[in-house]
């Protein structure tokens, strides 16, 4: 009998391979349609970041093709973008994206976070594949050497470094201690580093930096060990959730930095108001995007514009995630209608020399791939709403903070 | 369960024309896999290393919870050792991949000694739990050591330019370090359910104090089966750690991976040799379909195909079979029968 | 000092959510002898439907706190009785690997009903506090505290003083004595899991009043059940309060003291210890040793 099931094992594999191989041949024709893949996380822990970056994908996609679609020399296509599940994870992530080679799709957007960006961009180098990442931001996968991986947001480093500049800037009295409170993914770490050398650049003491594992719902140590530290500013270089634990803790603790909170990712989501409610106002947080954000293209306007246009389409307002997704399948657009080939080899040269206005901000890489001259933007929650604060103002900064019971 | 097992055991004899053909046709497939990356697509050959991968964990899960009959729940953990072992090795003292692949199974081995001597004397759920808690402890510990292991950021293995210490064998070559893995962790499950050892492992599974009795040193031969369960999977973990080139604690330590594990040589059937690769073969092209078709509900009906298996396939698919062939029909319902309330 | 106090306050309040959370995953390990991989998929569901009813209906989420609970009773006793029940004799690995499967089933169902997003529910409670100079008190927890207290209690009552109540206890001990005296060891299977997944889904409630919570949060609250149990006393309810406070309080002081990231490592070191050294559970199991662990 157990000869038996090794045959059909066997056979299994036969004809499952054979049948994907005559697949696989099939699929190199693209007739009149340019065929871009994803390998996005739509299931698990991530899900909630990949669906809004699908959106964003999908919304690049309609608009694109309302417009006539993509101009290639003197040839016109139509868009089509394929997703696949991640499941969260970075190696599916990193198989999904082979399997696109071998389907001969070769212009790849980035999945959702670090992780997946960073096992994915190891496998486009070794076929040769292009991608774009759109939420990949930790600086470590830039600087790995690889050729064919660029990124339209501003890297990791940025997104706590941007809100001790806002505070330097137009902050009065400006604070003089912070603490710093940080997750311990990769992504957390690189932007905490990149918070506490800009806080001593400014003249900044930093009194504190803790380190709790990500995904905490519990910070009260971390909070209690920075409290008798009395730090005039406490940035918290976290997610979701690790925000709202620091915001709503520190409440419970009764914890009143005399300036006030930062915090990176988290204020701008709409579910950190949501959840906390009045204990949100004030708080500080950095984003790649807002509808202020300066620039326009001519796909999609302004940042007004794309929020307009987006709102009409899925009913709901973008948040930064659909923003840099759209972003990345755009500078992907510029490239190949600059280049005027579909070769990833020539798409790749026009990339690396693309320096263009966006409704995203500027979109430029430097030498490892990373769009440094993109400002992130600063906002504020003030009544329920985020507010964009820092570098172009659309209301003032409410500084200091008044503690917690008087709000 | 014993008996059955030993039935699984008999080498197959082709003692008639149609054994013969059978044997043949194993031959052919056989060589077809070997010559397979010449006429498959590079993706594939990596989705068919991954199917190897899991035969080979579930395999080595089969040793110690099939024969021996204790439910690791923690295998992982050697897994992730055996990975971090390489990787380290690879990114921080500038090993190159073979060596580190010896001591990340030496690694492997050392650690289920340690860990089984205490641990092994605890049975059933405390068994169980044990196991899961050591894999969850040891991601921690990972994570708590970023100088060496680089923490929750993960440690990439230098795989491309100057400063890779092997180079990377790309799809091809990981298709074939699976499929000779699973070569060995098969031949390593044929010779242990043929010999002494075997035995006094399903005696263990049958009634651990019987078997103490009958003079059979439980506890040594319960550390080696775990011992030779970690091995098999600190390889297995060594050679996905240097295919992933970059790692994180949260996945090489994953209990993901223990489940499925479990899974697969469950649903293939615990105790028999073929069994766990069965599972894996089938469990590894459902959840590929599923997840390529049903890309928001695939995670809900695995979960619903795992209640089902349990209950209406808990000998698993080799054993259902071969019942199939004695009786020319599948009793479904035997298992509720024998094992409801 | 102030610091110490702090910490071990935190420390005391979050073990009491933990033992609201693991007292039900005791309960049905001790006496049905199966490890409940959904058990945190439970607490998860419970907080949903708090959060939902107070979201859509207004209802105070004390009050969803008893349909929450209600409602996983139904459910819970479904599930044992028509599912659990039916491999209830099989190999540990079958339920876990059961239990596994419904956790997915749950855990991903939720997710695609109400997206992976965080949620709270808000209450004007929650956030304030008694004060003692630096040391603050806060109410939220201090309610959760006091119910997951008062819940064990009232568990632990029904336990020793109810028909019914012994009735599960005898079941415990010992299933074929049982229903040799003429207890319907299905009924009371399924009775037993309702309890158990009714008190998950009071205490998912407290984890929504005090904290965030998204479906993919399930295995972290399993995991914490698998040491409040065992550090306990399987099926001790006692055990499981003593439990839950102990890892709080552990988790507190290494949180102070030592690095923030450490606190896991130092959970799942003491719940092998314990294993190890006293796999009885620091009060004792309730039921006799001879039983056979199978």
């Amino acid at each position: 009998m157990t000869r038996r099931f090794v045959i059909l094992v066997c056979c299994a594999l036969l004809l499952a391979g054979a049948c994907k191989g005559s697949e696989g041949e099939e699929a190199g024709a693209q007739g009149s349609t340019l065929q871009f893949g994803a390998a996005l996380s739509l299931t698990g822990q991530l899900s909630r970041e990949g669906i809004l970056t699908k959106d964003g994908y999908e919304y690049c996609k309609q608009v694109v093709n309302e417009e006539g679609g993509v101009e290639v020399g003197d040839k016109t296509y139509d868009l089509d973008i394929t997703y696949q599940d991640d499941k969260s994870t970075p190696d599916v992530a990193a198989q999904l994206v082979d399997q696109m080679n071998d389907d001969n799709v070769k212009f790849i957007l980035g999945p959702y976070g670090s992780s997946s960006t960073e096992a994915a961009s190891a496998v486009v180098e070794r076929n040769g594949q292009l991608m774009i990442s759109s939420a990949g931001a930790d600086d470590t996968i830039y600087e790995k050497g690889y050729q064919n991986t660029f990124g339209v947001l501003s890297p990791a480093s940025e997104y706590l470094a941007t809100i001790v500049k806002a505070v330097s800037d137009i902050a009065q009295p400006k604070p003089k201690t912070v603490a710093i409170l940080s997750a311990d993914d990769g992504f957390s770490k690189t932007a905490a580093e990149g918070g506490a050398a800009q806080a001593e650049e400014e003249g900044m003491e930093v009194v504190a930096t803790e380190f709790f594992a990500e995904g905490s719902t519990d910070v009260s140590a971390q909070l209690t060990k920075v409290k008798p530290l009395n730090p005039d500013l406490i940035l918290g270089s976290v997610h979701l959730e690790e925000g709202v634990a620091i915001i709503k803790q520190s409440e419970e603790l009764g914890i009143n930095p005399a300036g006030g909170f930062g915090e990176t990712v988290a204020p701008p989501t709409p579910d950190f108001i949501e959840t906390l409610g009045p204990a949100a106002e004030y708080t500080l947080g950095s984003s790649q995007w807002t509808p202020e954000t300066e620039g326009e293209d001519e796909l999609f306007g302004t940042a007004e514009d794309y929020a307009e246009g987006f709102e009409a389409a899925f009913g709901d307002t973008p948040e930064y995630h659909n923003a840099e997704a759209t972003a990345a399948c755009l500078a992907m657009i510029l490239a190949i209608e600059d280049a005027g080939s579909l070769e990833p080899e020539a798409v790749r040269e026009s990339l690396a020399n693309l320096d263009t206005e966006s409704f995203f901000g500027p979109i430029k890489f430097d030498e490892n791939g990373k769009n440094i001259y993109k400002p992130m933007q600063v906002i504020q929650i003030q009544d329920g709403k985020p507010v964009t604060v820092w570098p172009s103002a659309e209301g003032e900064l409410k500084w200091p903070a008044p503690p917690f019971d008087e709000r | 369960m014993a008996e059955s097992a030993a039935r699984s055991t008999r080498i197959p004899q082709p003692s008639s024309p149609a054994g013969w053909i059978l044997v043949g046709l194993g031959a052919a497939g056989f060589a077809y896999l070997l010559y397979a990356p010449v006429l498959l697509l590079e993706s594939f050959l990596r989705t068919l290393g991954g199917v190897f991968m899991f035969a080979t964990l579930a395999l080595a899960w089969n040793i110690i919870g099939g024969f021996a009959g204790y439910a690791s729940f923690g295998n992982v953990v050697f897994f992730g050792l055996g990975g971090y072992t390489v990787a380290t090795l690879m990114a921080k003292a500038g090993w190159t991949f073979w060596p580190a692949l010896v001591v990340a199974g030496a690694v492997g081995v050392l650690f289920a000694v340690l860990m089984g001597l205490p641990i092994l004397r605890l049975r059933g759920h405390y068994f169980a739990i044990a196991t899961l808690s050591v894999a969850e402890g040891m991601r921690e510990i990972v994570v708590n050591m970023p100088s060496l292991t680089g923490g929750g950021a993960g440690i990439t293995i230098p795989a491309v330019g100057l400063e890779a210490t092997t180079s990377y064998p790309g799809n091809t070559g990981f298709y074939y370090f699976f499929l000779i893995l699973l070569l060995v962790a098969l031949a390593v499950t044929w010779r242990v359910s043929r010999s002494r050892f075997g035995y006094s492992l399903r005696a263990i599974h049958q009634d651990e104090d019987s078997a103490a009795a009958l003079g059979i040193n439980t506890t040594r031969a319960k550390v080696a089966a775990f011992a030779l369960s970690g091995l098999l999977t600190a390889l297995t973990g060594a050679i996905y750690a240097f295919q992933q080139v970059t790692i994180y604690p949260n996945r090489l330590f994953s209990i993901e991976f223990t489940v499925l594990m479990v899974v697969m040589a469950v649903i293939g059937g615990t105790g028999t040799i073929f069994g766990p690769v069965v599972g894996a073969v089938g469990l590894q092209f459902l959840s590929e379909y599923l997840r390529q078709n049903y890309l928001e509900l695939h995670t809900v009906l695995f979960g619903a195909i795992i209640i089902l298996a349990v209950i209406f396939l808990p000998n698993g698919i080799v054993e259902s079979a071969r019942e199939l062939r004695s009786t020319k029909r599948i009793r479904f319902l035997d298992n509720v029968k024998a094992n409801r309330l | 000092m102030e610091q110490f106090l702090q910490a071990t306050i935190n420390g005391l309040l979050q073990g009491g959510l933990y033992a609201l959370v693991g007292v039900g995953f005791s309960l049905v390990w001790g006496v049905i002898h199966v490890v409940n991989i959904a058990h945190g998929a439970f607490v998860i569901l419970g907080a949903y439907v708090a959060w939902k009813l107070d979201g859509a209906f207004g209802i105070d989420p004390l009050l969803g706190l008893v349909v929450a609970a209600v409602l996983l009773f139904v459910i819970g006793y479904a599930v044992q009785r028509g599912v659990i029940n039916l491999v209830i004799n099989a190999p540990i690995w079958m339920t876990l690997l059961l239990t596994f499967g419904l956790e997915l089933l749950l855990v991903n169902g939720l997710i695609l009903i109400f997206t992976g997003d965080y949620r709270s529910i808000a209450t004007s409670y929650a956030s304030g506090g008694l004060s003692f100079g630096d040391v603050r008190i806060p109410y939220g927890r201090l309610l959760a505290f006091g119910l997951a207290v008062l819940l064990t209690g009232l568990l632990a009552m029904f336990m020793s003083r109810s028909k019914t109540g012994q009735a599960i206890n005898a079941t415990g001990m010992d299933r074929v004595t049982a229903r040799l005296m003429g207890i319907n060891a299905r009924h009371i299977y399924a009775l037993t899991f309702a309890i158990s997944a009714a008190l998950a889904g009071a205490a998912g409630t407290m984890v929504g009043i005090v904290g965030t919570f998204n479906p993919v949060d399930a295995g972290v609250f399993t995991l914490r059940s698998f040491v409040i149990a065992v550090l306990g006393g399987l099926g001790n309810m006692w055990g499981a309060l003593a439990g839950g406070i102990v890892l709080g309080l552990v988790e507190a002081w290494s949180g102070q003291y030592l690095s923030g990231t450490l606190i896991h490592a130092i959970g799942f070191g003491v719940l092998i210890l314990v294993l190890i050294v006293r796999p009885t559970g620091l009060l004792g199991r309730p039921y006799s040793e001879a039983r056979a662990e199978t």
